[in-house]
């Protein structure tokens, strides 16, 4: 009998959320895997520390700068726990224009994930400039509603990356009817490219790889979940983001500066696969009705299926930006007037990768006593790091080392952590015995 | 419609911020963004530059340099500098080499490319931009100008 030995190691050398560093470790012997660990290097983690001392006034533009793909994510989960600890009411305008300046991040993210991080892989592509040789109206296509999603971005945020719009009570500035009108007809525009998109992420042949895992977003009773509701999970968890260090705990692992976050001692997951199984009941109709044309059957519980979800999401984030902007009205003022309190409040929303849950305790004067700020990508690392196993294990321990290396690469990007961009430069290091 | 775009790439970090302190200097020789000319700075634009190229004929491209030359050393690029560029794509990496191989390959390019880079040295978040940088910046301003003003856009 030839006994094998077989270590595959996979280093990630670049970042997770604004910069640092991330590795896979994969060591299979004897056809076991014996170590499978996501190593995540976590800079919010700092960011939390700096806000301490600092003004309320401050936070929303201080917490988008942890992230420049989801900044509005950081801002909005700031601002609505710091408005719920100082008795703020956002006035209608206000409310909704949250809404749809969230909006415009969820179109521009999940169309650069699916066609600059994710498609390549489908296609046998090392890269988007790859796939533009084979699929260059879809990449156009992708590149334009990209854009899209940042001017929406940049017309409550003054720019896209790191915007400056939210405040806490409402935003800096209110954009022009004109402005309005012309991105209208814009959104309007791309509805069918969206459409497009959802069939052709839809026709992409993805592994038939089902795994059992709990979803946990937030839902609302009459949106689909976005910048408001409450946080439940599919097996029938249903509370208030106050409430969610009751139910969800955060640990260290040794090898990993990133907390790992379990749900009943479990990983789970968050995201778009995650709000989709858990919302799809709230998609407006028309795109109820293309998904269901698609023949994805929800809730799934293939994660090759994160794709076509955050497809059906930028549509919706279309539909949902279109209809709160008719009728926009230039409001007499962006902002209600903001009281500071001291005490302890939690925020949470849906940022695009996932599940994104603030906590602040702020002194009289409305200055951070300390901070504590869950990101998504933390959340499902436990999910990724249980699904590379499985995952592995269906596809086959005996496959080749490139085989297995891009599958690893694949079963990562399902998930759009931040860490995605590095796995591009997975390296593997093999030895058989 | 714009034919003509003069696009300076930057950010608030030192010497990184020449492709912005190029547009500065054009702008003040009264090179007037209008309707055919646009002149615009740009924030580490990633793939957005691809839309920003769009429907020109004509695209000068001002970005700040590693190199091994001296601090302020401007070198004007070929396609064929750049053409094989394609692996380490990432959202938080995906800078102008990577935007202008996926335009070349999305046939977006325009007619005419004038790629320029400047050479720097201290990157630092929130410092000035160095005597040499400044100093290049505006030379290299006028050797733009001068190309302009020879198409009439001056």
């Amino acid at each position: 009998m030839t006994e094998q030995k077989r270590t595959v190691s996979i280093h990630v050398p670049v970042l997770t959320r604004v910069e640092g560093e991330g590795a896979l470790d994969l060591r299979i012997e004897n056809g076991e895997i014996v170590e499978l660990r996501l190593r995540i290097f976590e800079p919010p983690r700092f960011f939390e520390k700096f806000l301490e001392g600092h003004s309320y006034t401050e936070i929303p533009d201080m917490v988008a700068r942890i992230c420049g793909i989801c900044p509005v994510a950081y801002q909005a989960t700031a601002a609505q726990a710091l408005e719920k600890l100082f008795g703020v009411e956002l006035n209608p305008w206000a409310q909704a224009m949250r809404r749809v300046f969230y909006c415009g991040e969820w179109i521009q993210s999940h169309s650069l994930h699916i066609h600059l991080l994710a498609a390549p892989d489908f296609f046998g592509c090392n890269s988007v400039i790859e796939l533009a040789r084979i699929a260059p109206d879809e990449v156009r296509r992708g590149l334009r509603i990209q854009a899209l999603g940042n001017e929406l971005m940049e017309l409550f945020g003054a720019r896209s990356v790191h915007p400056v719009g939210i405040r806490v009570g409402g935003f800096h500035h209110a954009p022009a009817l004109s402005q309005i009108s012309a991105i209208r007809d814009k959104l309007r525009a791309a509805l069918p490219e969206a459409e497009a998109l959802i069939r052709w992420a839809a026709s992409i042949p993805v592994p038939q790889d089902n795994q059992a895992f709990v979803s946990v977003a937030m839902h609302h009773a009459s949106d689909y979940a976005i910048e408001r509701g409450q946080i439940v999970t599919s097996d029938g968890l249903n509370i208030e983001a106050d409430a969610f260090d009751t139910h969800f705990a955060e640990h260290h692992e040794p090898f990993s500066t990133a907390l790992f976050s379990t749900y009943q001692q479990q990983p789970y997951l968050v995201g778009p696969l995650a709000r989709l199984n858990l919302n799809h009941d709230r998609l407006p109709e028309r795109v109820k009705t293309l998904l269901a044309e698609t023949g994805l059957t929800l809730p799934s519980r293939n994660l090759f299926h994160s794709l076509t979800a955050r497809a059906v999401e930028i549509l919706l984030a279309l539909h949902e930006a279109l209809r709160l902007l008719e009728g926009y009205r230039v409001p007499d003022t962006p902002w209600v007037p903001v009281t500071p309190r001291a005490g302890v409040a939690t925020g949470c929303t849906e940022a695009p990768r996932g599940l994104l849950w603030h906590r602040y305790e702020m002194d009289a004067d409305g200055c951070v006593v300390n901070a504590r700020i869950v990101p998504p990508t933390s959340q499902n690392q436990g999910r990724i790091e249980e699904d590379l196993r499985l995952s592995l294990l269906n596809l086959g321990l005996d496959q080749p080392d490139d085989a297995l290396r891009l599958h690893c690469e694949q079963v990562i990007r399902n998930y759009d952590p931040c860490i995605s961009c590095a796995t591009h430069f997975l390296r593997m290091k093999v030895e058989r015995g | 419609m714009s034919t003509v775009r003069v696009l300076g790439i930057g950010s608030p970090s030192g010497d990184d911020q020449a492709g912005w302190l190029t547009v500065d200097a054009l702008l003040s020789k009264c090179v007037l963004s209008g309707h055919e000319l646009v002149i615009e700075k740009l924030d580490r634009p990633g793939a957005s530059l691809i839309p920003k190229m769009e429907n020109a004929s004509w695209v000068i491209l001002v970005d700040a340099m590693q190199s091994t030359g001296q601090v302020g050393q401007v070198q004007r690029f070929d396609q064929t500098d750049w053409a094989g560029y394609c692996q380490g794509l990432s959202s938080h990496g995906f800078g102008v080499l990577a935007a202008l191989s996926l335009a070349h390959e999305l046939g977006c390019l325009p007619h005419r490319l004038d790629v320029y880079g400047i050479g720097i040295g201290q990157v630092t978040p929130g410092e000035a931009p160095s005597e040499s940088i400044q100093v290049a910046a505006k030379q290299l301003a006028m050797r733009i100008a001068t190309d302009l003003n020879n198409k009439q856009f001056a």
